[in-house]
């Protein structure tokens, strides 16, 4: 679990853009990972960390480009991938396209899911934005007359590189 | 009247400097036992300290406009005002402290030594305070401000000498023709700026009101007189409330102290993060996130104190911008809490309640003294 863990949070941080901290912040980090395993098996999870584990040295523009190349182009990880950031910025998991499991067969478990409550109230998208999820997180009596605070993210990563 | 009475104004107001002091102490404590707790465990538990924590700080804002009635200044921002941790609280005979810590046995055990019935054992009754000296790296809460190594029995008995004092002080103003209570009425903290705060907030004016704001925190902590529940609106104390999550059962009316007869309840003692206790930013790992936001959770508690600083000082309605900073406080503790602390195996970081300027000072300058 360990040996397995460090490397999807490396992999998560580089995915979503946030720090470890944020990250382990949500209290949702090995229940992800633990999502992935259920949802596209452990095999296919340990290509994805493999091939995260195997990019170039972070900071350097081969790295972004290896990114692209062999994570999010590529054609067995690149949806899990994409799946990856949305389930970490919403919560839920999204099933993977009919192309997808055509090609590498179905999953049983690949179904549109909220992973749980709190995976719903932890979504970075709610970080990202400034803002609290709807129900949830609430900022308490009167906060709307205060102007909503956007935070600043400290990697200043070029998000069209990635995507 | 013994040598520890409070005698003069100025000591009166250095008593609810100490007053404030201790009820903010109390609050780290269990807002961190509180958002310790994991996701969906201990639902309970998360209920009796969200209570708890919340009037306290209606007895923090208590204790402020108590000591505005009087002509005094709440000052938040002293650099000995936050407690550094562990720190001591009146104790009785046993040496007791107050720590940062997950919720837990341990937690519990501390808290119901905060909140414990004021009286005496009898053959203490009327034996003056306790002497126990105090490191000087301890802050020593609900002290008296002349007799530094000399102990209340407990939190109740240090508000009684207060309440005395005021009495005393009043009577005294009487005679003379005048009266104590000279502050500025527009910096009494009312309802109208303290939205849903653990009980009324009302404004301090007089003798009679004076009285009444010791006796409702009081009451909330520790029982009216040995009471299970507080007088007029049928709510447990807070010792009691502690003593059922203990005993894993709920009071109901007619029980007798100690023994709840209502309905079960579960308390999950593994439903909490291991967090390390009484952590301070020297511990955790340089150049970690973790430590840069546990930093920076002080300096925004430092603006908070700050801001209710000037709230008590003639501003109340600055009071609804501490309250979405407050929920800030939540998000910023509960990362702490879920990031493991680097280099401490199977431990989690914690806030450390270390204020930006909050350094002990030597306790025998203060005002009451220069000016006895």
């Amino acid at each position: 679990m360990t040996s397995r863990f460090e490397p999807f949070l490396g992999l998560s941080a580089e995915l979503t853009a946030f720090s470890h901290f944020d990250l382990l912040g949500t209290g949702l980090a090995e229940t992800y990972l633990a999502t992935l395993d259920k949802v596209v098996g452990g095999e296919i999870t340990d290509a994805l960390l493999a091939a995260f584990t195997a990019l170039p040295p972070p900071e350097s523009k081969a790295r972004i480009q290896a990114v692209r190349t062999t994570i999010l182009g590529n054609e067995l990880l690149g949806d899990v991938a994409r799946a990856l950031i949305k389930l970490w910025y919403s919560g839920t998991w999204f099933e993977l396209s009919s192309a997808w499991s055509e090609r590498f067969g179905p999953r049983p478990a690949n179904i549109t899911f909220v992973v749980s409550p709190d995976a719903y109230i932890e979504g970075l998208l709610w970080k990202a934005i400034g803002a609290h999820p709807a129900g949830a997180k609430g900022q308490g009596f009167g906060s709307w007359a205060f102007p909503p605070k956007i935070p600043a993210f400290a990697p200043a990563l070029d998000f069209q590189n990635l995507t | 009247m013994d040598s520890y009475s409070i005698k003069t104004l100025d000591e009166l107001k250095e008593f609810l400097y100490r007053a404030m002091q201790l009820e903010h102490a109390t609050i780290p404590p269990y807002l961190t036992a509180l958002y310790s707790i994991k996701p969906g465990a201990n639902q309970d538990a998360t209920q009796v300290l969200r209570v708890i924590v919340v009037e306290e700080m209606l007895h923090l804002t208590i204790a402020a406009n108590i000591l505005n009635a009087i002509g005094g200044k709440p000052d938040l921002v002293r650099p000995d005002f936050v407690a550094r941790y562990p720190a001591a609280l009146p104790d009785g005979e046993t040496d007791f402290k107050v720590g940062i810590q997950a919720f837990g046995r341990e937690a519990l055990a501390t808290f119901l030594k905060i909140e414990r019935p004021a009286q005496r054992p009898e053959h203490l009754v009327g034996k003056g305070l306790i002497y126990r000296k105090t490191p000087p790296d301890i802050t020593a809460l609900a002290s008296h401000p002349r007799h530094e190594d000399f102990h209340f029995y407990s939190i109740g008995e240090f508000y009684s000498a207060i309440a005395e004092g005021i009495k005393y002080l009043e009577a005294e103003a009487h005679g003379a023709g005048t009266t104590i209570f000279t502050g500025d009425g527009s910096r009494q903290i009312t309802s109208e700026y303290y939205y849903s705060g653990g009980g009324e907030l009302f404004p301090v004016t007089d003798l009679k009101s004076a009285l009444e704001a010791i006796e409702l925190i009081i009451e909330q902590g520790e029982g009216d007189g040995g009471g299970i529940y507080e007088d007029d609106d049928h709510e447990l104390a807070h010792y009691y409330r502690f003593e059922e999550l203990v005993k894993g059962r709920y009071y109901q009316k007619g029980d007798q102290p100690g023994q709840p007869t209502g309905p079960h309840l579960q308390v999950d003692w593994e439903g909490a993060y291991p967090i390390k206790e009484n952590l301070k930013v020297e511990d955790i790992f340089e150049g970690s996130e973790l430590r840069e936001a546990a930093i920076a959770f002080n300096t925004r508690y430092g603006e908070f104190l700050q801001l209710l600083t000037r709230a008590f000082n003639g501003q109340p309605s600055l009071l609804l911008e501490a309250v979405p900073m407050m929920f800030e406080f939540r998000n910023m503790i509960l990362e702490l809490i879920r990031n493991p602390l680097p280099k401490h195996p199977g431990k989690n970081g914690s806030p450390t309640y270390q204020i930006p300027g909050g350094i002990k000072q030597p306790a025998v300058t203060r005002q009451a003294e220069v000016n006895a």
